[in-house]
């Protein structure tokens, strides 16, 4: 969404302004914590004992355990032996799930999450400037976050590329970068992209697109550009091969991208939210010859469910958020039950530091708005979420050789009651309560005394 | 005519200074002399003769010719070099065209007399100096502060292309970091593409579209040659890494300008030459402001003066440059960096044969050895020492006469915006508050915000009399994305108001200052 909007509905409220150099939980102590227990953890098997294994695959498991090698999962079931040497987990009256997966998100990004200037900014690339400082990540952990896509923001027809992460709070960013991870972009719909709620500082002049027309010309438009771009490149390359001489064409950042768009190499994620709309995406994407993987938002997709299913497209969505500008009005908390019974693989996602830390709640609130079942409801923020950025082979369930990404919670995660006791990803723990809570007084010791010295 | 032209000769003669004068022969004798080259002499003696350093040594013949210089108790250095300055460059005004590649500094800058006093007077005889505007700021040189026309002064010219991180106003491209990465990629792809294009082209023209001339991709192929290195500014570890990921593809040899969390970084900067800020971060100058910032902020700023003695141990080459402060508080940050560290001969190392090693020119300047340029510098105690003050100056081995000690503390008075402003931006939405700390410098503005929408430092900070500009990095309200507001205002005595340009619209704000 990435441009404020004053209702207080809306995930670019301004709700509970926290100033952001005041982080509560201290990120320095984290980096120290992960020094210390996180890499020994790797170098040994960690089983997790006695807890309810909630495998989103294969059903909930009783009294299960789930072992931990190489920071993958090794073994889940009731009936696990692990090695003498291993640590063990005591996770009785526990639940086990695995890290939820947000595939909406603006954290950790340095700087403007959009570059505004042009209509079409698909050379620009979140992982550019992503920053391992943000305290968002780990408080995200803390809410049995441990994934996310990052986003570019919406302010263009077609944003820059996006970025698939996981939370590894204290390392480099390098090591957060989801190797293997398809390349994603973002495209946007409506208000955003026409400069709806905007307007361009003082004398300048207003940007194209400023309707829904233009928003559909940018994008078709970018790709005829591509199929030409693709075109010379084919002509210097034929002209090589028998040997003329051929001045090589420019290599343009922003027609690469497009142009990997059409090979497939690249998968659209599009921030949508009128069901007319919607489906002019659809079929200007089938008329291109390119796919949607995800429709974003998409508040109206209740109306075109079907649609969006026989083109395969996801929706990821807000179970309760809506009403924030015009184009937000005909929302339904129904949605998400809708269009899941309608077939289309859907997530709900957070575009929300805030929100990004108990995404558990809203999808325990898709049961009761439209009756999901539990598993179908777990699947909204863990399986579902792996389908759409096309990592379901790694993550997004508890299954023997996919990545150990873990969370231990007190009670069921789809309860209100329940609290994050330990986050793991490929096996190390990234986030555990009572460590944090152990290091406090250790942290406000440092900062006073740190204080000291600068009051000299 | 010959008569004429001998009269005004000698006229031209009696109008210059003693400095204005053939370089002459000296002997400085008795005092403590600091090769750099090699251990310190105790009652050595450098002879400078034509400009040029004709000896140095505890047993050296004081040449008949020679005016004696003694500096008995004093210590005798070569001229230190400040490798990252902007020295000659006014702040970026509103209008004012952004350097690109092919801009070089040396015909650009404007050093006024007060530039090379501030410089000498702590001890600096050469700096590397080019505008801090724009994202590819240019063509830097290596330049002597000594007397006569610009063009005598170069050493060397260009010595680096400099590029910043740097964002344009909001709705011009690149207005974002990551679109700010995505334009360096592209011109250096497009330089790629130049000669790729022209030497085809060249080889034989007939039927081939002819490729357009550009003097910017032109003056960038020394460095994709690698026969120029590129100075990245990066300051914090992340920026850095962009940096390097930058040079990497496209095989740059680089340096890395700023360094603040380089302490953080002694294993990514093995082999790469840095020049370490002695700007160090400051805390914020109200209590209750320093109490509120998080741990990670304040051990990050205590911890930064810790960089050169953490790159020393790691035996990554480093100097020591005073950019984006002033040559006022270089060797006050030099001090910081050796009460957390940092020994006097690595300091000393660092502001002379190092950074001239990083630029090529550690044949001319660097160390006092027979044959280079006699930039010699004597101060009453050991340079670094509190309270040493520095009292000759030798530049091309002419001596500069130093200002008057009264002249430096005009400088510093308080100018009206310094302070700490109370700002309230009235949006749409609601108002906005936030409590900005401002400080004038030369027409510069550097500060920083904190409030509704985050805290950070400003940026593109200028001011001329009342009218200033600045701009911060705000949180959206969500606070998952940051976007610039841009400040243009006028100030009023302790009252400020006037438009912040967003990317949502124009919003008026006012500011008071907090007493």
């Amino acid at each position: 969404m990435s441009t404020p909007h004053a209702n207080p509905r809306h995930p670019e409220r301004s709700e509970r302004s926290r100033p952001a150099q005041s982080p509560r939980i201290p990120r320095c102590f984290v980096a120290l914590l992960l020094g210390t227990i996180a890499t020994g953890a790797l170098a040994e098997d960690l089983l997790i004992r006695n807890a309810t294994v909630l495998t989103i695959t294969n059903g909930t498991l009783p009294n299960a355990s789930v072992l931990v090698r190489n920071g993958k999962i090794a073994a889940v079931g009731a009936n696990v032996t692990a090695p003498a040497s291993a640590r063990v987990i005591d996770a009785t009256g526990k639940f086990v799930s695995p890290g939820i997966i947000d595939t909406h998100s603006h954290t950790a990004v340095e700087g403007s999450v959009n570059e505004v200037s042009l209509p079409n900014t698909g050379m620009v690339r979140i992982a550019d400037a992503l920053t391992n400082e943000d305290i968002s990540a780990y408080r995200q952990l803390a809410g049995g976050t441990t994934m996310a896509l990052v986003l570019h923001g919406s302010a263009n027809a077609i944003g820059g590329q996006s970025q698939i992460v996981k939370w590894k709070w204290g390392r480099p960013i390098s090591e957060w970068l989801v190797t293997g991870a398809p390349r994603t972009i973002k495209f946007a719909l409506g208000e955003n992209p026409k400069s709806a709620n905007f307007r361009p500082p003082e004398g300048q002049a207003r940007q194209y697109p400023a309707t829904r027309m233009g928003v559909e010309e940018v994008i078709r438009k970018s790709f005829v550009d591509a199929r030409d771009y693709l075109a010379r490149w084919d002509e210097y390359e034929a002209k090589r091969k028998r040997n003329e001489a051929a001045i090589p064409p420019r290599r343009d950042l922003l027609m690469e991208t497009m142009a990997d768009i059409l090979r497939g190499n690249i998968d659209v994620h599009a921030h949508s939210y009128r069901a007319d709309e919607i489906v002019m995406l659809l079929n200007l994407a089938d008329e291109l010859g390119f796919k949607i993987r995800e429709l974003q938002h998409v508040l109206e997709g209740y109306k075109v469910a079907p649609e969006i299913a026989a083109h395969g497209a996801g929706a990821g969505t807000f179970i309760d958020w809506w009403g924030y500008k015009a184009e937000a009005y005909d929302a339904i908390p129904y949605n998400v039950a809708l269009m899941v019974r309608n077939g289309v693989l859907t997530s709900v996602n957070s575009d929300s530091d805030e929100l990004a830390r108990h995404l558990n709640h809203d999808m325990a609130k898709a049961m009761k708005y439209g009756g999901l079942t539990e598993d179908e409801a777990l699947r909204l923020g863990t399986i579902n979420a792996a389908k759409q950025l096309r990592l379901d082979n790694r993550l997004g369930s508890i299954e023997v050789g996919k990545d150990a990404d873990l969370v231990i919670w007190t009670a069921h995660p789809l309860s209100t009651y329940a609290r994050v006791d330990t986050t793991m990803i490929e096996g190390e723990i990234y986030f555990d309560r009572a460590e944090d809570l152990a290091r406090r007084e250790d942290m406000r010791r440092e900062k006073e005394e740190r204080l000291k010295k600068e009051s000299k | 005519m010959r008569l004429r032209r001998l009269a005004a000769f000698l006229f031209f003669l009696s109008a210059t200074t003693l400095h204005g004068d053939a370089p002459g022969v000296y002997a400085i004798t008795g005092g403590t002399v600091h090769p750099v080259s090699g251990a310190p002499i105790p009652n050595g003696t450098v002879v400078i003769r034509d400009g040029l350093i004709e000896s140095v040594g505890a047993n050296v013949t004081v040449p008949r010719d020679a005016t004696v210089i003694d500096a008995t108790s004093a210590h005798v250095y070569p001229g230190l070099i400040d490798a990252q300055t902007f020295l000659g460059f006014a702040a970026a005004k509103k209008g004012d065209p952004e350097p690109a590649p092919d801009s070089l500094a040396i015909r650009n800058l404007r050093i006024t007399d007060d530039d090379l006093d501030a410089g000498r007077s702590v001890g600096v005889t050469t700096v590397v100096t080019a505008p801090n505007t724009g994202i590819f700021s240019g063509q830097s040189v290596v330049l002597n502060l000594s007397a006569g026309p610009m063009e005598s002064r170069v050493i060397k010219s260009p010595a680096a292309q400099h590029i910043a991180f740097r964002t344009r106003p909001t709705w011009t491209f690149p207005d974002s970091l990551m679109g700010v990465i995505a334009h360096i990629r592209q011109t250096l792809m497009d330089a790629q593409q130049y000669t790729a294009a022209r030497t085809v082209y060249e080889r034989n023209p007939a039927g081939l579209q002819r490729p357009a001339e550009s003097a910017a991709l032109e003056a960038l192929q020394p460095a994709l040659a690698r026969e120029v290195p590129v100075v990245f500014v990066a300051d914090s570890a992340e920026m850095i890494r962009r940096a390097q990921a930058i040079a990497r593809e496209f095989n740059l040899r680089y340096v890395i300008a700023g360094a603040r969390q380089g302490y953080q970084l002694a294993d990514a900067l093995q082999g790469v030459p840095v020049l370490v800020s002695v700007k160090w971060p400051a805390a914020p100058a109200d209590k209750e402001d320093r109490e509120d910032q998080p741990l990670r902020l304040i051990r990050d700023r205590q911890l930064a003066p810790t960089t050169p003695a953490v790159l020393a141990k790691a035996n990554v080459e480093f100097a020591l440059v005073s950019a984006p402060g002033k040559a006022g508080d270089f060797i006050p940050g030099i001090r910081k960096a050796m009460e957390n560290g940092l020994s006097a001969e690595q300091a000393l190392r660092a502001t002379t044969l190092a950074p001239a090693r990083m630029f090529g020119v550690d044949r001319q300047l660097g160390s006092l050895e027979r044959g280079k340029i006699a930039n010699v510098v004597i101060a009453d105690r050991p340079l670094f020492a509190e309270n040493a003050k520095v009292t000759r100056v030798f530049v091309d081995g002419r001596e500069v006469r130093l200002p008057a000690p009264d002249k430096k503390a005009t400088a510093t008075a308080a100018a009206p915006i310094d302070g700490t402003w109370s700002v309230t931006v009235r949006a749409p939405q609601g108002s906005v508050s936030m409590q900005v700390t401002l400080k004038a410098e030369d027409g510069r503005l550097t500060g920083t915000f904190s409030g509704d929408r985050g805290s950070g430092e400003i940026r593109n900070g200028t001011i001329t009399d009342s009218a200033f500009e600045f701009t911060i990095s705000a949180n959206t309200q969500n606070e998952a994305e940051a976007s610039d507001w841009a400040f243009r205002g006028t100030l009023s005595g302790d009252t400020m108001n006037g438009t912040v340009a967003t990317t949502i619209g124009n919003f008026e704000f006012s500011g008071s200052k907090s007493k």
